[in-house]
């Protein structure tokens, strides 16, 4: 009983203290400075998005803004532009992160036991990607891809496995796995770098005993480090889709959300709609959309770190 | 008591009225006007020096008037300004370019400026130099740099092609058929640089196109997407694309260094190419009149060829609380001799407002065969487009629009229906 019971007293003294310290205005007030600064910078745009989008509130325009309602919802119910913006935003996010996690997870596995210089030179090599500016790699894909003179197209042609160029960007089609395979290039070693913290966090004794058990490679990753990596692998997947939700930069240096509305995002039709069109109304009711969805990641993601 | 010296006397005299005009405010520090500016001219390299001169020659030339310059980005300069009219902070004077003119005149904050122009400066400018710049009958802005797009043909390329290089195409036809023979002889060459992004500007540079087709997909109010006119000039540049006659994607900017390559036969730009290629190539300017040609557009089925005006404008604010001094500068970089060599022939690559050079030796600057051909034939070719506080919308609906018809296989019914159904929720 007494092994069982000694781990719990911790616990208890921990739980007790916290109550303490709950019992104490003080700390209440100390928050304070903090909870009105969070009040200025992230409660007043949220509150005024949310009342903008029942305006009808044009930047340019000589009129006042009008109370309309819910007339912007309504019009971005019936806007097949924004369900198209929804869908390849949903497309752009998940496979991107499900792709740069398979491939973060499979490069952390194989450069996991690699010894000496040569193992730190290769995880400094992938890692190279994450310290490139993200604007920079959407340029530095948009010249690679070039339909012509782009370094893609002329080592295909020199290779001789394509006739003729291939319309890489140009293309309704190959825009958005295009533009999704810069965005997994550069988010790859953001999960190669967590999940090779992670695997090296994986108790010796627990690899050793499977060993010994005669546990198979495959054994060992599917039956051993796999559950170890879980929690780590939703935490980054989480922060990433969160991150990838708000991409605006890659999609814009890229492609404008083109060609037509191919690899238009939310962000992107947001951006439109608020600074081409200078529809702040309508853009904001997007934008609350928006807060929404990403609000039910973030509450994933908490509940994660929480769990975890 | 002690009584002074006549020296003492003298000094003490001489100390009181030097204090006097010490401490009692200058006369030319207080009479001196702030005129703030914002513009993109100081914001980039290549014009920066030319427009910190211009400004410093007019702030010697006018010792009561000082010119703040702030400088926002091309791409900037028109969200910018809306805001702070919105924040009422305006500045004085503003350098604006195509519908960003009209959007900002669309909040009624921009000074007509009639009544300002002197009957003498009235005679000097270009007839039709005003004639786009109305906004609801008010003429809103002053041209400060004429900047139309030309039909520029590589002559080069064309021998190449076994095309004769002092005949340009005159229709879409003749056009089609030069195209097809230079994509036949050189296949690393981009038959024609169009600007197809998706973009306001994209809109107003492939507006002649459509116009010359007959087709006019938004007036000012409403979409006309499903004009059989329109329809047609989507399917012509869908086949453009079809045969790699067109390189989609690519701003206007991204062809000028490929044709300093001689590697794009025919260039849709404006008077800006021929300093972007001599720049990128050491070109003299002898060697690029026998290797570059400019003329109008071939004409398509309308039988007219059309222009777009992508120059520079000044607007003065309705906030402005020294508009007498703000028009003096307006003035002064639209037509005074100094300001348009320095700047609008110098890196502002493009022609002045003005019906005659004010200057001999601005005349024989002038008198080249590029610029000729901007002023007699290109020149009376521009039409403008509907521009104003809906054209931005809509060009993200057409311009999404021609760019599925040119990269995607939806037929062009489709997306022409599309074009029209999201003009009209606009």
């Amino acid at each position: 009983m007494t092994g069982a019971q000694s781990p719990r007293q911790p616990l208890a003294k921990h739980s007790s203290a916290r109550r303490d310290r709950e019992s104490l205005p003080w700390l209440d007030a100390m928050m304070m400075p903090s909870l009105v600064v969070l009040a200025i910078v992230v409660g007043y745009p949220v509150v005024f998005t949310v009342l903008l989008s029942a305006q009808d509130y044009n930047l340019v325009g000589t009129e006042a803004a009008r109370f309309v309602g819910t007339a912007n919802y309504e019009k971005l119910a019936a806007d097949p532009t924004f369900w198209r913006a929804l869908v390849n935003t949903a497309v752009y996010t998940f496979g991107s992160v499900a792709v740069s996690l398979l491939l973060g997870l499979g490069l952390a596995l194989l450069t996991e036991n690699l010894p000496g210089r040569r193992g730190r030179l290769a995880r400094a090599l992938l890692l190279a990607p994450w310290a490139v500016p993200f604007v920079v790699v959407a340029f530095l894909f948009r010249y690679m891809y070039l339909q012509n003179g782009g370094a893609i197209n002329a080592l295909l042609l020199s290779t001789g496995l394509i006739d003729a160029p291939i319309r890489w960007l140009n293309a309704a089609s190959l825009a958005m796995p295009a533009v999704m395979v810069t965005n997994i290039w550069a988010m790859t070693p953001f999960f190669f770098l967590l999940l090779s913290a992670a695997l090296s966090g994986i108790p010796t004794e627990v690899l050793e005993s499977a060993r010994v058990d005669r546990a198979s490679g495959a054994d060992l990753v599917f039956r051993i480090k796999l559950p170890f990596l879980r929690n780590a692998m939703i935490i980054s997947s989480l922060l990433m889709i969160i991150s990838n939700f708000n991409d605006f930069a890659k999609i814009w240096a890229m492609t404008q959300g083109g060609p037509g509305y191919s690899t238009t995002t939310l962000v992107v039709y947001v951006y439109r709609q608020a600074f081409e069109n200078f529809a702040f109304g309508y853009a904001s009711a997007i934008g609350v959309v928006w807060l929404v969805l990403l609000l039910g990641f973030a509450i994933a993601y908490l509940r994660a770190i929480r769990m975890n | 008591m002690f009584e002074l010296t006549r020296l003492g006397r003298s000094a003490l005299c001489a100390t009181s009225i030097t204090l006097l005009f010490a401490t009692s405010p200058g006369t030319s520090a207080a009479d001196k006007v702030t005129i703030t500016f914002a513009n993109w001219a100081s914001a980039e390299g290549t014009t920066k020096p030319a427009i910190d001169q211009v400004i410093a020659d007019f702030q010697k030339a006018h010792p009561d008037i000082e010119i703040k310059s702030e400088s926002i980005s091309f791409t900037e300069i028109a969200r910018q300004l809306a805001l702070r009219i919105r924040a009422g902070n305006p500045p004085d004077v503003a350098q604006l370019a195509g519908n960003d003119t009209f959007v900002i005149a669309g909040t009624g904050k921009l000074e007509p400026l009639a009544g300002y122009i002197s009957a003498d400066l009235k005679a000097r400018l270009k007839a039709d130099a005003m004639t786009g710049l109305q906004y609801q009958g008010k003429l809103i802005a002053l041209p400060w740099m004429l900047a139309p797009a030309g039909f520029w043909y590589n002559k080069a390329v064309m021998a190449k092609a076994g095309l004769d290089p002092e005949k340009p195409p005159r229709t879409i036809d003749a056009l089609t058929t030069a195209m097809a023979a230079i994509k036949k002889s050189q296949p690393d060459v981009i038959p024609l640089a169009l600007d197809t992004t998706n973009r306001p500007f994209s809109l107003q540079s492939n507006w002649p196109w459509m116009a010359t087709f007959g087709a006019m997909p938004f007036d000012g109010t409403k979409g006309h997407a499903e004009s059989p006119e329109m329809k047609r000039y989507l399917t012509w540049m869908r086949d453009l694309a079809k045969n790699g006659y067109i390189d989609p994607g690519r701003k206007i900017g991204e062809f000028r260094p490929l044709a300093a390559q001689d590697k794009v036969a025919f260039v849709w730009d404006q008077v800006v190419l021929q300093g972007v290629i001599q720049s990128a190539n050491k070109m003299s300017d002898a060697d690029f009149y026998k290797h570059w040609g400019v003329t109008t557009q071939p004409a398509g089925p309308s039988g007219k060829p059309y222009s777009f005006e992508g120059g520079h404008q000044l607007v003065m604010f309705a906030d402005s609380k020294q508009k007498k001094a703000a028009w003096t500068f307006i003035e002064y970089l639209a037509a005074s001799p100094n300001a348009i060599k320095t700047y609008t022939l110098g890196p502002g690559s493009s022609l002045p407002p003005l019906s005659a050079a004010p200057s001999p030796d601005l005349a024989a600057k002038m008198d080249t065969p590029i610029f000729k051909s901007f002023t007699t034939q290109i020149i009376p070719t521009v039409a403008t487009p509907p521009f104003g506080p809906g054209f931005a919308a809509a060009s993200t609906a057409i311009m999404a629009g021609v760019q599925q018809a040119v990269t995607g296989t939806d037929p062009i019914d489709q997306i022409a229906r599309s074009m029209q159904q999201e003009l009209d929720r606009k």
